[in-house]
């Protein structure tokens, strides 16, 4: 009888959140997988079951590919290269006495408050081909009459200007992240460490590493789902997916094909790939991080 | 009563979580028995509601009017819709967005239709495509042969010759009319008058002639040409269609004819845009999409270009920029292919429709009637947006007058775009075929390629047209 009265009460407990979540989450999801069979262009009442037709098409769709190589090249360069400075970043802020730590802080943090528009507007900005930042000052060093560099129209170079922005904007958020895991090391640690006579480096990667581990192996997989969603943002206002497509990413290309190309179906294809090359690679990413947690 | 509490805790959790979701969903569901309601009033007695039409619907009627916010501002919107209902006395429930898709587009989707939708073709969005695409559109063909209310004319009397025969207005090309013709502008080459007044260079006649100003501008380090988005080249190519094989050409072209990328008069299209490409100042690429194309315009104020391509919207686009001393803005057709051939400017127009799942559609059709009347227009003009009606452009004043004298002047009329298909899946031509300029002026694709996707494309749309 007890028993029975408390699993009622989980049960209650638990209903009301379960119930937003279906309703939220596992529904739209189940229905995008669900509308990925269809051709629909997202208002007629009539849709035309077409099975993996999608699909099919998709995997001939070079346009998408090439979404999918963006989208894969901005995961991996924008996650290493954020992961590496917020690490260096937090460890230097948190173990190392700087006048003006404080300060530092706040300035590696404000980029993520900004709004992602402002941001673009900033890049823009910096990267203007003709009176940006960034061309003036290499100008110094370069010849005063020679081509100026088109960060944002040189296709080969484009998305490396997008993946600088999403850079810039992350690394804050991360770092502070890393620096509350850290402040939680106890400093006997690193203490008795250098009493062994370990110097920082070695303390770094010895003991900071391994004692922040799992919060690193969850960061890893917001930095795959922040990455996809943030480079949409960002493509959007920056570029468009211009020069001639060549900043398309998954979303800004499922976006395309939903909306200006009336193909809502095939938009959801799309989407059902994103949804499962994120997991897929969430899941391998939290697989090979495994390792057994540390206790002190 | 611990326990007891926590569940009665829980349980008023749970509720007040839930409350949210409940009352729209009840105030959604009167809605639709509204709704429906109505419907089977309507189905019940027709011939009773006709008779009392007249009457009824001017008291107690209300369309939902959803315009898009453009350059020309809100404020004409709410006086029209003032007038018409002053002239009907059928209500207008008015929503303006700058986005207009985003905020109709979701009510849309859950059954809610407004009743009339002045939205453009050409959108990111592409809700209009959509549903034309869909059949989504009410057949308003029967609108031409309305009276415009307060007055004694026809609609079709009113709207000029040509505006409701091309595929914007007409798309499954079967001689009905699907969309209204609203504000008109024509399209062309803009430059700084001043600019060429002191150079002592004249505005070129053919292509030939613009190639030569080409060279003697590069001398003195100004580009001939820019243009704000890859996009802009819709009228810009439409024209240029026109001028290399007239309107049979520009028919067949538009409606993916097999072989039709291989003919000479497409070749010829194909060339000059190439030339162009390389004679285009090479920042534009960079900044070509919707966020920063106003740096591509600000050249042509700046003297750092001779041309671009663009509409009349852009003087009052680029009204507070900064600019050359001396600088007057300078409008022509485009350059003919050759000496004595016919220069062309396309006329660009936004549309307004029906959708097939509206509501009030008699009172819909005669507020699209209403747009052609003296009154509307007049509303209309003085925010800057010209109505397509017959004679109405000699009344208009200052730049616009030399604008739309355009036509008067020599230049020949370019109307039309691509034909309607179903959707196919991953190809965007309006991408291919404008989009690659981009690439050809940076060099990342060459003719022959931008052509082949031109080819590849055309080949699938052509089996899906509609």
């Amino acid at each position: 009888m007890k028993k029975s009265s408390k699993s009622i009460f989980l049960f209650l407990c638990i209903a009301p959140s379960f119930l937003l979540f279906l309703v939220f989450m596992i529904i739209p999801t189940f229905n995008i997988f669900r509308m990925s069979l269809y051709k629909w262009g997202g208002y007629s009442p009539d849709k035309t079951f077409v099975g993996l037709d999608n699909f099919i098409k998709l995997s001939k769709d070079m346009k998408f590919f090439q979404s999918f190589e963006n989208t894969i090249f901005l995961i991996v360069a924008v996650s290493l290269v954020t992961f590496t400075m917020a690490l260096v970043f937090a460890a230097i802020l948190t173990r190392e006495n700087l006048i003006g730590q404080n300060f530092f802080r706040v300035v590696f943090y404000i980029p993520n408050i900004l709004s992602i528009v402002i941001i673009s507007a900033i890049f823009s900005a910096i990267l203007d081909s003709k009176n940006g930042l960034l061309n003036s000052i290499l100008n110094i060093f370069r010849d005063k009459n020679a081509e100026p560099i088109y960060w944002l129209g040189d296709q080969k170079i484009v998305i490396y200007s997008i993946a600088m922005a999403m850079i810039w904007q992350a690394v804050g958020y991360y770092m502070v992240m890393y620096m509350a895991s850290m402040a939680s090391v106890p400093e006997s640690v690193y203490e008795s460490a250098s009493l062994e006579g370990a110097g920082k480096i070695h303390q770094f990667f010895h003991l900071t590493i391994p004692l922040i581990w799992t919060n690193i192996r969850t960061t890893l997989t917001f930095f795959i789902i922040s990455n996809i969603n943030l480079s949409f943002t960002i493509v959007k206002a920056m570029t468009g997916g211009g020069p001639d497509g060549s900043t398309e990413v998954f979303l800004s290309y499922m976006y395309k094909q939903a909306y200006t190309n009336s193909s809502y179906g095939y938009g959801m294809a799309i989407g059902v790939v994103v949804f499962l090359f994120s997991f897929a690679l969430s899941g391998i990413v939290s697989l090979v991080t495994k390792r057994e947690p540390i206790e002190l | 009563m611990k326990k007891i509490i926590a569940m009665l805790l829980v349980g008023t959790m749970g509720i007040t979580t839930l409350t949210g979701c409940g009352s729209t969903a009840a105030k959604e569901k009167e809605v639709t028995e509204g709704a429906t309601d109505e419907i089977k009033e309507e189905a019940q007695s027709p011939a009773e509601e006709k008779a009392e039409e007249a009457t009824d619907e001017a008291t107690d009627v209300t369309i939902k009017v959803a315009a898009i916010e453009t350059a020309y501002g809100v404020d004409m919107w709410t006086k029209v819709c003032e007038a018409f209902t002053a002239k009907t006395g059928i209500k207008v429930e008015l929503t303006t967005d700058k986005s207009l898709e985003d905020v109709i587009g979701a009510q849309m989707k859950a059954g809610d239709y407004p009743d009339v939708v002045h939205l453009a073709t050409g959108r990111p969005a592409a809700l209009t495509e959509t549903l034309i695409k869909e059949n989504g559109l009410e057949d308003i063909t029967d609108v031409l042969s309305m009276t415009v209310p307060g007055e004694e004319k026809n609609v079709s009397d009113k709207i000029a010759g040509g505006f409701t025969e091309s595929s914007l207005t007409n798309p499954y090309n079967d001689g009905r009319t699907y969309m209204a013709p609203m504000f008109y502008s024509p399209c062309g080459l803009f430059y700084n008058s001043a600019l060429f007044e002191e150079k002592g260079w004249s505005v070129p006649v053919t292509w030939d002639e613009m190639w030569e100003l080409g060279e003697k501008a590069k001398a003195e380090n100004i580009a001939l040409f820019a243009y704000p988005t890859a996009g802009y080249f819709d009228a810009f190519f439409y024209a240029l269609l026109y001028e290399a094989g007239g309107s049979e050409f520009f028919a067949k072209a538009t409606n993916y004819e097999e072989g039709i990328w291989d003919s000479p008069e497409a070749v010829q299209v194909f060339d000059i845009i190439e030339k162009l490409s390389a004679y285009t100042e090479k920042s534009v690429p960079s900044n070509a999409n919707n966020d920063n194309y106003l740096k591509n315009q600000q050249l042509i104020l700046d003297n750092k270009a001779l041309f671009m391509p663009n509409g009349t919207w852009v003087i009052g686009e680029m009204k507070d920029a900064p600019r050359a001393d001396g600088f007057s803005w300078g409008f022509t057709a485009l350059p003919a292919i050759a000496d004595g051939k016919d220069a062309y400017s396309y006329t660009w127009f936004e549309q307004m429709w029906i959708p097939a799942a509206a509501e009030n559609k008699d009172a819909a059709k005669q507020f699209v009637a209403y747009m052609y009347s003296d009154e509307a227009a007049g509303i209309f003009a003085a925010a800057g947006a010209v109505q397509p009606i017959t004679g109405f452009a000699d009344q208009l004043e200052g730049d616009n007058k030399l604008f739309y004298s355009i036509y008067d002047n020599g230049a020949k009329a370019a109307l039309g775009s691509f034909a309607a298909t179903d959707p196919v899946e991953g190809v965007n031509f309006a991408d291919t075929v404008f989009g690659t300029v981009n690439s050809l002026v940076s060099g990342d694709k060459t003719k022959q390629e931008w052509i082949d996707s031109i080819k590849k494309d055309s080949d699938l749309l052509r089996a899906a047209l509609k």
